[in-house]
């Protein structure tokens, strides 16, 4: 079952199979000028139909993110990755900080506060990572 | 393009009961479709008419362009795989033998690597097979066939989850290297549920759910916890069912839900649990596919 | 490879299924030569009946046991009909010569050494070999194809429409016997060697007449058969 990959039962198919591949572009995993595994490698490793994973490739090669070279497959297109990060930047706050904000609210912790929170947090994890 | 099973008005009366009533589908070739319902919903019914076993009471029936009853030009590119397949006196091998000859696409070396996955022995009497190795064997003509049009009507009878995972699992790697049409009974629906394009469930010999495999995951989701919250999230929106327990609610919501949606709801401390596919058609067969009655928390005075 | 060959070979995919006919002509064949020494020079002959409604037996069979799986594999109804008639008649041809190999045996051995007359059949299997091979293959091809007929009817009415099956084929018969003494044709003077009587190749003429209206009974009666 694709559950067992990691797929829910939420959102189509397809479009779990594009955002898995986005983010192992915008992750490195994939580099540029590297070949996505095809259709058929996709649909037996998720055990999905392959007109599935075909349609998640599609989503991406759509974007501009994957590109055809005949005969041969789907690569990761030049810039791919600079363009996912960038998505990946502008719905940031959206996707995080709104969330953040809102349950700090909902916690009473007021913005200095948390500023402090994330300061000390995020020097921590520096720090660690030294 | 034509599309390679259509149905029109087809009927099948019985002399006490209606088996199918006005069925009307289209399949489209190189798919995987999932036939869902309940047990003498009418999938048996339909796949036997589609494979000419059983002959319609009224209406049309077109498998490849043309109707499949007593046609062998359509037979010899179709393979249906029977939850009751009866076998002469014969050896597992020798049914092999006999399916290839009919079964222009046959593939010897995948029957024999199915039957080694399946552990069925060539020169075992099929009448000594245990249910589960029956089973196999269905599923090993099935796929071994390679036919245009295959029919399997609950094909696992017997089969553990491993030994269907690898039905599952030989479908697809199959089917990708050689696409056909591929009508699948089945009454387990979450395992099967990412093989199929299309879905139509039949419920009391009628087509009660026709779509695409994708608009049906995350169609409906079940938005549950304080029950304001979630007249807040569901106020206005189609809703398949509704359930309170106290200060708590549940409901299922018809619709996509948008990033704000889901920003409200984990704000509100709502949970939001997408239903699967089985739960969908659960829901579709019980006929629950009409928005619930209007009635909204607020009004319940005990909604605090 | 024509379809009917291929339900033709479909039958015969497991050969032992058929060869039990070669078995049970021996069996037989032993237990009246056992009887038969009781008392010289007597006809045995009742005992090929056996083998005789065995073909009938075989016929009935190949619908309920192999029709099913026939129809999954793509034949359709008619094509295994004819299939099955076309296997039915190679196995009557077959165990005709087998038959008339053996009477020939048994005359020239002077009924086995024991005066046995097993294979032969007074009026009917007497006369020269190709004779008894015509007339017993036509016989045996003909119970075979009443056995298929039985079969599917069976198969579609079950016991009830096999009784009114039945109840049918036995009035068409007093019927025909009641037509046949108002016509004074004399067939049961055969015995006595009259000769206003049916030879036994006229007699094998009507028999291959019926077998063909069988054949055309069920091929009719097949087409709406389900598994």
């Amino acid at each position: 079952m694709p559950e067992m990959a990691g797929l829910d039962e939420g959102t189509p198919l397809f479009v779990q199979v594009a955002d898995r591949l986005a983010g192992e572009i915008a992750d490195g995993g994939l580099a540029e000028g590297e070949r996505v595994p095809s259709t058929n490698e996709l649909a037996a490793f998720y055990r999905i139909n392959p007109a599935t994973a075909a349609k998640g490739i599609n989503v991406l090669a759509d974007d501009g993110l994957l590109e055809k070279r005949r005969g041969i497959g789907m690569f990761v297109a030049t810039g791919a990755r600079q363009r996912l990060l960038a998505r990946r930047r502008a719905e940031f706050t959206q996707r995080y900080v709104a969330p953040l904000l809102s349950e700090a609210a909902r916690l009473g912790i007021d913005t200095d506060e948390l500023f402090d929170l994330i300061k000390d947090a995020g020097h921590e994890r520096e720090g660690v990572s030294l | 393009m034509t599309p390679a099973i259509s149905v029109a008005g087809l009927t099948r009366r019985y002399r006490d009961h209606t088996a199918l009533d006005d069925i009307n589908i289209a399949i489209s070739g190189g798919t995987i479709t999932g036939l869902l319902g309940r047990n003498g919903a009418g999938k048996t019914t339909l796949l036997r008419i589609l494979a000419g076993h059983e002959f319609p009471s009224s209406g049309s029936v077109r498998v490849l362009g043309a109707p499949p009853a007593e046609n062998e030009d359509v037979l010899r590119r179709l393979v249906f795989v029977r939850e009751d397949q009866a076998y002469p006196d014969i050896k597992v091998g020798q049914a092999l033998r006999a399916a290839s000859w009919f079964h222009p696409n046959w593939d010897s070396t995948l029957a024999s690597s199915l039957l080694d996955d399946f552990g069925v022995r060539a020169n075992k009497a099929v009448k000594k097979l245990s249910r589960g190795q029956r089973s196999a064997l269905g599923i090993t003509i099935g796929l071994a066939a390679r036919a245009e049009v295959t029919l399997f009507d609950e094909p696992y009878a017997g089969l553990d989850a491993v030994a269907r995972q690898v039905f599952y699992d030989r479908l697809l790697a199959d089917f990708a290297e050689f696409p056909r049409t591929v009508l699948l009974s089945t009454h387990l629906i979450d395992e099967a549920a990412a093989l199929f394009e299309g879905v139509i469930v039949i419920d009391r010999g009628r087509v009660v759910l026709d779509a695409p495999a994708d608009v049906l995951r995350g169609v409906a989701t079940r938005v549950s916890g304080p029950c304001l919250a979630v007249d807040a999230l569901a106020g206005g929106r189609p809703v398949w069912e509704r359930r309170r327990l106290g200060s708590q609610a549940s409901v299922v919501m018809v619709g996509p839900l948008s990033p704000d949606d889901r920003e409200q709801a984990r704000s509100s401390g709502l949970d939001l649990t997408p239903l699967s596919l089985q739960q969908i058609v659960v829901q579709a067969a019980a006929g629950v596919l009409a928005p619930a009655p209007e009635t909204s928390f607020e009004t319940e005075r005990t909604c605090a | 490879m024509n379809t009917w060959v291929k339900v033709a070979r479909y039958h015969l995919v497991r050969p032992a299924n058929y060869l039990f006919l070669l078995w049970i002509l021996p069996f037989s064949f032993a237990v009246g030569a056992v009887t038969a020494g009781r008392s010289r020079g007597h006809d045995a002959a009742g005992y090929l009946i056996s083998f005789f409604i065995y073909f009938g037996v075989l016929g009935m069979q190949t619908i309920g046991r192999s029709l099913p799986f026939g129809l999954t594999l793509g034949a359709s109804r008619r094509s295994f009909y004819s299939g099955t008639a076309l296997l039915g008649m190679a196995l009557a041809l077959v165990s005709g010569l087998v038959l008339t190999a053996l009477q020939a045996i048994e005359r020239a051995t002077d009924g086995w050494g024991l005066s046995m007359h097993f294979f032969r059949v007074p009026y009917l299997l007497n006369g020269p070999w190709y004779a008894t091979w015509l007339t017993s293959a036509v016989v045996l091809f003909a119970l075979f194809v009443y056995g298929m007929w039985h079969g599917i009817v069976y198969s579609r009415w079950g016991p009830l429409g096999t009784l009114a099956f039945i109840a049918v084929q036995v009035l068409v018969v007093v019927a025909g016997a009641v037509v046949v003494r108002f016509e004074h044709w004399g067939v049961r003077s055969a015995a006595s060697g009259s000769s206003v009587g049916l030879t036994a190749l006229g007699l094998t003429a009507v028999v291959a007449a019926l077998a063909v209206l069988v054949l055309a009974g069920g091929h009719a009666t097949i087409r709406r058969a389900t598994v």
